[in-house]
């Protein structure tokens, strides 16, 4: 219940509001379409404007129509290829392993077992370590003279010679891809874990009745229950880690070389390095149009349409 | 012993040892940052690498936290290295803490008012909101990060902690519209209704009882929204100049500008960085799991 005080403030304060209820609707949602507005629809749409000019931030007074010439640019620059083919790659390795880890993690953390709970703290914990935090700390374990990882392979003779973690191309994108997995499995364990705790326990005690083992259950009953999950989480990694630019650029700067380079990065190094705006705001467009393909296979999966009818 | 206890001793057995393992390879870099953040200098380039110091000290913590200039071993004589990062460590750390705590202060409040209107009135378009804040989620910062560069350059908010913040209720806004809509859908209406029966205003109605049902779901949306914005580099990159302005994670790797790299510092900055969030994380688990159930699984 409320202190007295606190309601008495309220009625007195009551007089002063004298709007009517559908005033009171519209001016909660003022702010955020406010803000929306600034924030997010006009950068974006300004984006799309700068993909077709030739923008120099340093004389920005320069800035001229240029029709879709930088569209021409990134086509035919063999180096927005290569950041294709590579943020292909990197997804397609980082996902595969993340939903494998994932779902296994969280088929382990699913069971009744005293202090599971620690575990489950210690196996979430990477997802909200910063990036920064896990750049600095793969570039020291994974420093080829100094580093502990090479000096434990060497040890047990895993390896002869140091491995250059991240100063020889294909190295550097399997660091990147191990960065990228161990910070966003715990995202897939989470969501797996919500989704096997509604499962119904009948169905496994009707698949031991009828004999199945334990990888049958998991193939006949677990596996089908999780489908959907899966199939939302792999579609939305998918879009986010394709766009991944602090993962990559904070550990190898898309090194050595442009080996690591993703779209973002390329984007990035054209906008920074490049002061070519235009040019990096075309490759973001590409990277929107690329990302509108995927979220509409996700609302096609998650059932938009249905949902509207339900509500 | 039964048949029946042994399998299930040896399973439990079989799991706590699989799961130990795991959480091992998981949790080793952060072990490592912490070992090597406890070593002096000499000792962490010691081969066989130790796992726990022999002797431990908090020389790098103490450095970062006092902004002692830093000395570097070169030849067996100390030297020292001018003006260092860690000089700044502090005031970074607090430039983070008020971009952070601003910016996800100003999105919880924008996303649970217009979550409120959404669900509570009726209008045009309120269907859609939703969804297309979703869709704005979706879009990766470095698409919109330069153009709202030029804007804080038409507003003369550049290199300050504000434009920071805007920028951050940028990108945490969409994620915490959507999570809040889906938290106060589910809230039932039947209890606000009988308030504004026995004569509740609109406000009391959303003071009193809205806000405090809707807790839970304010709680996890705050949370994903700090964790967005301290762990953030691309805005605080693009959008800061003086290392006076600059926030923990685009101040830190200025660390390695230098000739040398002070591993031991490094990995101390790279803990006390994590702390807050580690806090956050120990204190509200239960909320995180709760707001990826409402936020991310449902569709």
């Amino acid at each position: 219940m409320q202190p007295s005080g606190a309601t008495d403030v309220r009625v007195q304060m009551r007089p002063g509001y004298t709007l009517s209820d559908r005033a009171v609707g519209l001016l909660f949602i003022a702010p955020f379409v406010t803000a929306a507005l600034f924030f997010m629809v006009y950068p974006i749409a300004e984006a799309v404007r700068m993909a077709f000019y030739s923008y120099n931030p340093l004389r920005p007074e320069l800035s001229s129509f240029v029709g879709i010439a930088n569209f021409e640019f990134i086509f035919r620059d063999p180096l927005f290829w290569d950041s294709l083919r590579q943020a292909t790659i990197w997804t397609f390795l980082s996902i595969v392993f993340q939903t494998v880890f994932g779902v296994g993690i969280a088929l382990l953390l699913h069971q009744a077992l005293p202090g599971i709970a620690i575990f489950r703290g210690l196996l979430l914990f990477p997802y909200i370590v910063p990036t920064v935090v896990i750049a600095l700390i793969w570039r020291w374990i994974f420093n080829p003279e100094i580093g502990v990882v090479n000096y434990a392979l060497q040890s047990v003779g895993l390896i002869g010679e140091p491995i250059y973690w991240l100063s020889t191309p294909s190295m550097a994108m399997a660091s990147t891809i191990m960065l990228n997995v161990w910070k966003y499995t715990p995202f897939v364990v989470i969501c797996v874990l919500a989704r096997l705790q509604t499962v119904p326990l009948e169905l496994y005690d009707a698949a031991k009745v009828d004999g199945a083992g334990i990888v049958r259950r998991f193939l006949d009953v677990t596996l089908p229950q999780l489908k959907e999950v899966l199939i939302v989480v792999i579609v939305f990694r998918t879009i986010w880690t394709f766009n991944k630019f602090e993962e990559i650029y904070l550990l190898t700067k898309g090194g050595p070389g442009t080996s690591t380079f993703n779209l973002a990065v390329y984007s990035f190094e054209q906008s920074i390095a490049n002061l070519r705006l235009g040019v990096g705001a075309a490759t973001g467009v590409v990277m929107m149009v690329m990302l509108s393909l995927g979220s509409i296979i996700y609302l096609r999966v998650s059932g938009f349409g249905e949902d509207e009818k339900a509500s | 012993m039964t048949r029946h206890d042994f399998w299930t001793l040896t399973r439990r057995l079989v799991s706590y040892a699989v799961l130990s393992a795991v959480t091992f390879l998981v949790c080793f870099p952060l072990v490592w940052a912490v070992s090597t953040s406890l070593k002096p200098k000499s000792e962490i380039f010691a081969t066989p690498p130790t796992l726990v110091p022999h002797t431990a000290t908090l020389e790098n913590y103490h450095a970062l936290i006092t902004g002692r200039p830093q000395y570097f071993q070169s030849g067996g004589k100390d030297v020292s290295s001018g003006t260092t990062p860690a000089q700044f460590f502090m005031r970074w750390f607090f430039n983070s803490m008020i971009v952070t705590l601003g910016s996800t202060l100003i999105s919880i409040t924008i996303s649970t008012l217009a979550a409120y209107s959404l669900t509570r009135f009726r209008y045009w378009g309120r269907t859609v909101v939703p969804y297309f804040s979703l869709l704005g989620y979706m879009v990766p910062s470095i698409i919109f990060v330069f153009p709202l560069f030029l804007v804080m350059v038409q507003l003369e908010l550049t290199d300050s902690l504000v434009s920071l913040v805007l920028g951050y209720v940028c990108i945490t806004l969409p994620f915490c519209m959507w999570l809040m809509w889906a938290f106060m859908r589910s809230i039932p209406i039947e209890i606000e209704e009988a308030a504004l029966i026995d004569g509740a205003s609109r406000l009391q109605v959303f003071w009193q009882v809205v806000l405090p049902t809707a807790l839970p779901g304010i709680i996890a949306a705050a949370i994903f929204s700090m964790i967005v914005s301290w762990n953030d580099y691309l805005f605080g990159r693009v959008f800061l100049n003086s290392l006076d302005n600059l926030t923990l994670t685009v101040g830190v790797m200025l660390f390695f500008e230098g000739t040398h790299v002070d591993w031991g510092l490094l990995m101390a900055a790279s803990v006390l960085m994590t702390v807050p969030m580690a806090i956050l994380f120990m204190a509200l688990q239960r909320h995180l799991v709760a707001g990826f159930g409402a936020g991310a699984v449902k569709g």
